[in-house]
């Protein structure tokens, strides 16, 4: 028992002689704290991503794109091929007995970001960004039972009527209920705006898919289409359907499993980015710790020899500078968190994905693993900037350090 | 004894101190240096191009074909010079995930355009031209897959269907090489004849992805622009036309802030060096105050240990900051490499490195000015007295 006394009285030494070298202990929380800082937001940046295409599409969803696509853009289906989607098994019949498949045309248009708009608000001056506008068929809105539309209503088929998602609507300029979107020669209405679940398609503008086909020539022509099943389960028989009829050259997967490959990419990249970037400052922080560190144990030098002398062992004096070294860097990494929190979290921004070809609208997420991760890091430099300097402590010769004076 | 060893001497008074102080400032730089210069590379990229080309896409969006018909009609406008146009053809090589930036073009007309950019053998540039089933591949996809002039490539579309087999795959022989005529062109593409493409795609014919012009002059862009896009007004295509620098940037504005990211983390490096070195430096001239006295004592002027004070952090911080940037250097180029000219002109140019030096010297005159006014106000009656 004897030595956990002597180390709890070593360790509340060390950490209330804090305060005497308050510049230098400063100097290491906040160094510390940038690196977490700086770890954290790529890492939110990367959550959050991830977060809204893991949030997008549903296990009990199947999209068909035509063989070798990858992606919706890429992919074209013919009128034909979504009439035998509709007789294949495993696809959910609504309440009137009508199957649940929604043949989809997927355009890109140019939308401006309000981040992008000129200090004069010239629209024409400004960059222009990639946007989806999807063609939804009758049963669109059917096959996506988790769609809320928050204001206004649904578009009117047949005419120039446009949905807007919620993040798209927050992002980007002129989107609001009622404003008039001109895309290519012809004005659209935003007429309602919607919300689905914080997912991708809450970056895309909805519009009726004969419309959406006269404007950009392409009769009977559409990207994908998107058939509610049964169960997840019934995903295989609809697979085997496809690729026992010649006439069905689909790629069969679920909506779940076709926006997780994507986000695994693009977060995947982000954090590429950050750890690098945050073991280099570590790096540099880890200088700072060690120097902070080796100067406390000197200053402590001759009260280190005299607990030695009145019989504390070295370990005590190891132990409490660890200690210390850890409260302060544990520090830094509370405070990396809390400036990310504040900076940081629920901060909107948007990219451009590689798959889609357009803007996806995400918002930064530190959730409590993320922010352990910054905090992990920041417990690594501490203890290494603490371990050199406590070995030096346990071990210093008492003679030698009532020498110096 | 010299000033400038006295102030060696005082550095190297604490090495391992100074070694880790070298250490924070060498990781700094080199975050600075790479960094930085892919900023540069990201910003001044598009720099390179001739001011007085200009790029004609749909209104609706840049990825929407117009009809090729636009082509001759632009050639007609007044103030264009040469015209070629491109169609996208989302080319991959073997596997989907092997994309390769693969452009149908018009050969003459194209290698006109561009004839400053690229560099081409002769013999490469008359096959491409008088063979319909070759293309010319950039120096970057060349390497990456070992292709040679002479070698049948099949090459798959994302988006094209070939008429003459119902598959994705088109068969094409290697022209010859395309090599970048300037640092910061990028060599990851595959050009190959545009008539070709419209005439085994099985939809979509006759339509051109973009339409690339050179005006007179780049005084008159403005104007050739508006009549352009005048002309196409009210029709079912519309057209936008800008040059192809505003095109460039507004493309890479699309990725995010790019700017914004690296200013910040840059930022919050210099920050941590700045903390951490301004400490130890008021630290280090504390424990000199008794030396300092002795020196005034024995009549060395304040102004002159005042310089010595910040003359030792200004070396401090070359000396940790130099080996960064050159460590930066390395790092950029095994990066440019690495990313086979996904970022053009990615190299650690002389801005970026005298700027990295003024940062050094900035962070020598912060981190010293305390200690250095310290010094230089010491007053040797309480200095020596403070035992």
């Amino acid at each position: 028992m004897r030595v956990f006394n002597e180390i709890a009285v070593v360790t509340v030494i060390c950490i209330k002689s804090i305060p005497q070298r308050f510049w230098a202990s400063l100097s290491t929380v906040v160094a510390v704290g940038l690196v977490v800082t700086v770890l954290l937001a790529f890492l939110a940046m990367a959550a959050g991503f991830q977060q809204t295409l893991r949030g997008t599409g549903a296990k009990d969803m199947a999209i068909l794109m035509r063989a070798g696509a990858q992606a919706e853009l890429n992919s074209g289906v013919s009128r034909d091929q979504a009439r035998l989607i509709e007789e294949a098994p495993g696809v959910l019949k609504g309440p009137d007995g009508k199957p649940l498949v929604s043949p989809e045309l997927y355009v890109i248009v140019d939308a401006v970001k309000k981040s992008a708009l000129p200090d004069d608000g010239n629209m024409k001056k400004a960059p222009k960004s990639n946007v989806t506008l999807r063609g939804l068929g009758p049963a669109g809105i059917a096959v996506r039972p988790g769609l809320k539309i928050v204001e206004g209503r649904r578009f009117t088929p047949g005419t120039n009527e446009l949905m807007v998602g919620r993040a798209l609507q927050k992002d980007f300029v002129g989107m609001n209920l009622g404003d008039t979107v001109k895309l290519g020669n012809a004005s659209w209405v935003v007429v309602g705006v919607f919300e689905l679940d914080g997912s991708v398609f809450e970056s895309e503008l909805w519009a009726d898919t004969p419309v959406v086909q006269d404007l950009f020539h392409r009769q009977n022509v559409f990207q994908s289409i998107r058939a509610r099943l049964t169960s997840p389960d019934a995903l295989l028989a609809l697979k085997d359907y496809a690729a026992n009829d010649p006439q069905l050259k689909l790629d069969v997967t679920t909506e779940a499993d076709y926006y997780a490959q994507q986000a695994s990419r693009t977060s995947d990249l982000i954090q590429k980015l950050g750890w690098p970037l945050a073991i280099a400052m570590a790096f540099g922080a880890l200088a700072g710790a060690l120097n902070t560190m080796y100067s406390s144990v000197a200053a402590r030098a001759q009260e280190i020899a005299t607990l030695r002398c009145i019989g504390f062992s070295g370990t005590s004096s190891f132990l409490g500078t660890l200690a210390e070294s850890l409260v302060l860097s544990l520090a830094g990494g509370i405070l990396g968190a809390l400036v990310t929190w504040a900076a940081f979290d629920g901060l909107t921004a948007s990219t451009l994905s590689g798959t889609t070809f357009s803007q996806i609208v995400f918002t930064f997420r530190l959730t409590p693993a993320v922010a352990l991760q910054g905090v992990i890091l920041a417990l690594i430099v501490g203890f290494v900037g603490g371990f050199f300097p406590a070995w030096r402590a346990a071990r210093i010769p008492i003679v030698e350090a009532y020498g110096t004076p | 004894m010299s000033d400038l060893y006295l102030l060696w001497r005082n550095l190297f008074r604490r090495k391992l101190r100074t070694f880790l102080m070298m250490l924070a400032i060498f990781v700094a730089f080199v975050i600075y240096g790479v960094l930085g210069s892919i900023n540069y590379a990201f910003e001044h990229g598009v720099d390179s191009v001739a001011d007085n080309r200009l790029v004609v896409t749909n209104k609706i969006t840049f990825i929407q074909p117009m009809p090729f018909a636009y082509v001759n009609k632009i050639a007609a406008v007044k103030g264009v010079k040469n015209v070629t146009y491109a169609s996208w053809f989302g080319g991959y090589y073997q596997d989907p995930r092997n994309q390769i930036g693969t452009y149908a073009v018009d050969p003459e007309s194209y290698m006109r355009v561009y004839r400053d950019d690229l560099r081409i053998d002769p013999e490469a540039h008359d096959t491409f031209i008088h063979d319909r089933t070759t293309m010319l591949v950039g120096e970057a996809v060349a390497k990456k897959y070992g292709w040679k002039a002479g070698d049948r490539i099949p090459l798959n579309s994302n988006i094209f269907t070939n008429k003459a087999d119902g598959s994705h795959t088109w068969e094409l022989t290697v022209a010859g090489i395309a090599y970048a005529a300037k640092e910061a062109s990028n060599t990851n593409f595959i050009l190959f004849q545009h008539e070709n493409f419209n005439e085994s795609k099985t939809f979509g014919k006759d339509t051109v992805g973009w339409i690339t012009l050179e005006t007179d002059s780049a005084t008159v862009n403005d104007k050739v622009a508006a009549a352009i896009d005048d002309l196409f007004a009210n029709s079912t295509a519309e057209t936008n036309t800008q040059s192809e620098k505003a095109f460039g940037k507004a493309f890479l504005a699309q990725l995010g802030n790019i700017a914004l990211i690296i200013t910040l983390v840059v930022g919050a490096a210099f920050a941590t060096i700045l903390m951490i070195v301004g400490n130890t430096m008021v630290m280090a001239v504390r424990e000199r105050t008794k030396e300092i006295a002795v020196l005034k004592t024995l009549g060395f002027p304040s102004w002159r240990i005042w310089r010595q004070v910040l003359g030792e952090s200004v070396l401090l911080a070359l000396l940790g900051g130099v080996p960064g940037l050159a460590v930066a250097a390395l790092l950029v180029t095994l990066l440019a490499k690495g990313v086979s000219g996904a970022i053009p002109g990615l190299a650690l140019t002389l801005p970026v490195t005298a700027l990295g030096v003024g940062f050094m010297v900035l962070l020598g005159l912060i981190t010293g000015f305390v200690p250095a006014w310290t010094a230089l106000r010491l007053n040797i009656v309480t200095a020596l007295g403070r035992l």
